[in-house]
């Protein structure tokens, strides 16, 4: 039987299983992916301090820490259902039934699609799987092709794709309807743009510094928001053109794409046929938290983290026994956050099969803060109300815990 | 304007999941049985989000503390071989 099963091998996953070897718990990561990193691989960016993330080199620093350290890392597992037993739990793989007396899930987090006419046809694919195509598989997603979908992941894998050599047409939002009304609708695109711009990479700081803070002007930035977009790397951002649907017989030939008023109404008249042999549709992400529902745990909603949550506490424990979440599952955060709140989560599990002393007192106490400063510092954002987010799940998590 | 699919594993566009809404007056949950949205081969992990946005959309059902949509095992797609194996490794 394991101390520790650890279900995900991303930032979050594979730090945990470092903090527990150090400790000498008997820990094994699992991994539906072929290889271990989970998103942490298809990341390549520019922080403000002209450095580069460079996913796959982090990937390579926390695997060879995991190798040093002799922790059992296994791909191509994929857990479909967890059980609770005497012993803890029993997790259920393609590869079999693993005992653990303590379980770790780091799933990360799922994408949310955009519907819109057409959105089925091959080569629409979601913003992510671009990524995961281009920076992990290095093949090329298409020639020449177009983002449906303005935030701040999207515009991030934007450029990587230019980095990469493929072609974007330009950005713009999706058509609105009752399903995408968080996408499509161009005064709430623009207030997310904005309240973010301040942390994030420097071509987006002369972006969003356009269009100053104040209510007012954010109105007017989007009622006069230029009609060619704004180029941010040479690639047109528009906020006032939506594509309305995406066009091909067999596979994607073309978008329709249409002039909008400040409301998100179609502009009739003005609509564009644009060539383009494959479409990316952002509609942001979610906590992948299938397994924790499965095995009981609760949830909450709460939008700052991104939708429904897991319940837990500052130090990753659930209300469940033994049971344990970190990384993206909590919150959407960056993989920095994920990472710091790994290396947490595995003090705590070594916390309750070890016996607690100063030592581990200390360092459970330095991973706390360390989660929060890194908090604080990073450059990537998902949701400007996270802190707000994390504050109301401690709350949560003591009603659940009172009950 | 031309269909919307939600659900792409069973085929179901917007058109058919509102008028069922609107007929029915139903829940997520009896819409998804109504309609087979949510119970195609991913288990709904690519629509579960749309049809929850829909219905709160449609009646004001707002995703609760829990999950709205229940989340069943298996959670992947798993054979019934396997489904039934239960091997514990050592
Ligand atoms: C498309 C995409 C792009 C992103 N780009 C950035 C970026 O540029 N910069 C940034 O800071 N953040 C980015 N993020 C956020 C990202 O989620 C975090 O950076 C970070 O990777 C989260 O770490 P994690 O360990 O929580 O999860 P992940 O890195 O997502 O790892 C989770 C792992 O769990 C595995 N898994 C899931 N379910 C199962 C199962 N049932 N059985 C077995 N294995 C399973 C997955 O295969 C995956 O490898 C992106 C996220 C996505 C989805
Ligand atoms: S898309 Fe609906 S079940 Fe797969």
């Amino acid at each position: 039987m394991l101390d520790v099963l650890i279900i995900g091998a991303g930032p979050a996953g594979l730090s945990a299983a470092n903090a527990c070897r150090e400790w000498d718990l008997n820990v094994l990561v699992i991994d539906e992916f072929p290889q271990p990193g989970g998103r942490l691989l298809g990341q390549l960016h520019q922080e403000p301090n002209g450095k580069w993330w460079n996913g796959i080199e982090e990937t390579r620093m926390l695997l060879e820490k995991a190798d040093a350290l002799g922790a059992d890392i296994r791909c191509g597992l994929s857990a479909f259902h967890i059980e609770k037993a005497s012993h803890g739990f029993s997790v259920y793989t393609n590869q079999g039934v693993f005992d653990t007396a303590n379980l770790l899930i780091a799933t990360g987090a799922a994408e949310s699609p955009v519907p819109i006419p057409g959105w089925t046809l091959p080569g629409v694919m979601s913003i992510g799987a671009a990524q995961v195509m281009t920076n992990v598989h290095r093949v090329r997603v298409g020639n020449r092709g177009i983002i449906v979908g303005v935030n701040v992941l999207s515009a991030a894998i934007a450029r990587e794709l230019q980095l990469a050599g493929v072609e974007i047409h330009s950005m713009a939002l999706p058509a609105l309807n009752i399903v995408n009304e968080e996408h499509g609708h161009p005064r709430k695109v623009m207030e997310r743009l904005v309240r973010m711009a301040h942390l994030a990479p420097s071509a987006w700081i002369r972006f969003g510094s356009q269009f100053a803070k104040i209510d007012w002007m954010r109105n007017l930035a989007v009622k006069f928001y230029p009609k060619h977009g704004v180029k941010m790397w040479g690639l047109p951002i528009h906020i006032r053109k939506a594509v309305t649907e995406i066009c091909g017989k067999d596979q994607v030939e073309a978008v329709t794409i249409c002039d909008i008023t400040a409301e998100g109404e179609r502009i009739p008249g003005t609509e564009q046929t644009i060539e383009v042999d494959f479409v990316c549709i952002a509609g942001g992400l979610y906590p992948l938290a299938e397994l924790a529902a499965v095995i009981g745990c609760p949830f909450q909603y709460i939008e700052e983290l991104g939708g429904h949550v897991p319940v837990h506490n500052e130090q990753m424990e659930t209300p469940l026994e033994g049971l344990y979440v970190a990384g993206n599952i909590t919150g959407i955060e960056s993989a920095k956050v994920a990472r710091a709140q790994g290396a947490l989560a595995g003090l705590s599990i070594v916390k309750r099969m070890c016996r607690e002393s100063e030592d581990l007192k200390q360092k459970i106490h330095e991973a706390k803060q360390n989660v929060r400063t890194i908090r604080e510092q990073v450059t990537i954002q998902f949701h400007p109300g996270i802190h707000q987010g994390r504050l109301k799940m401690e709350t949560v998590f003591k009603e659940v815990c009172d009950q | 304007m031309d269909k919307i699919i939600i659900c792409r594993c069973e085929e179901v566009d917007l058109e058919e999941i509102e008028q069922t809404v609107n007929k029915y007056g139903s829940s997520a949950r009896e819409t998804k049985l109504r309609t087979r949205a949510g119970m195609g081969y991913c288990g709904g992990r690519t629509c579960r989000p749309m049809i929850d946005t829909i219905l709160e959309q449609l009646t004001g059902e707002k995703p609760k503390d829990k999950i709205p949509l229940k989340v069943q095992p298996p959670v992947r797609p798993v054979s019934l071989a396997r489904l039934g194996d239960k091997t514990h490794h050592e």
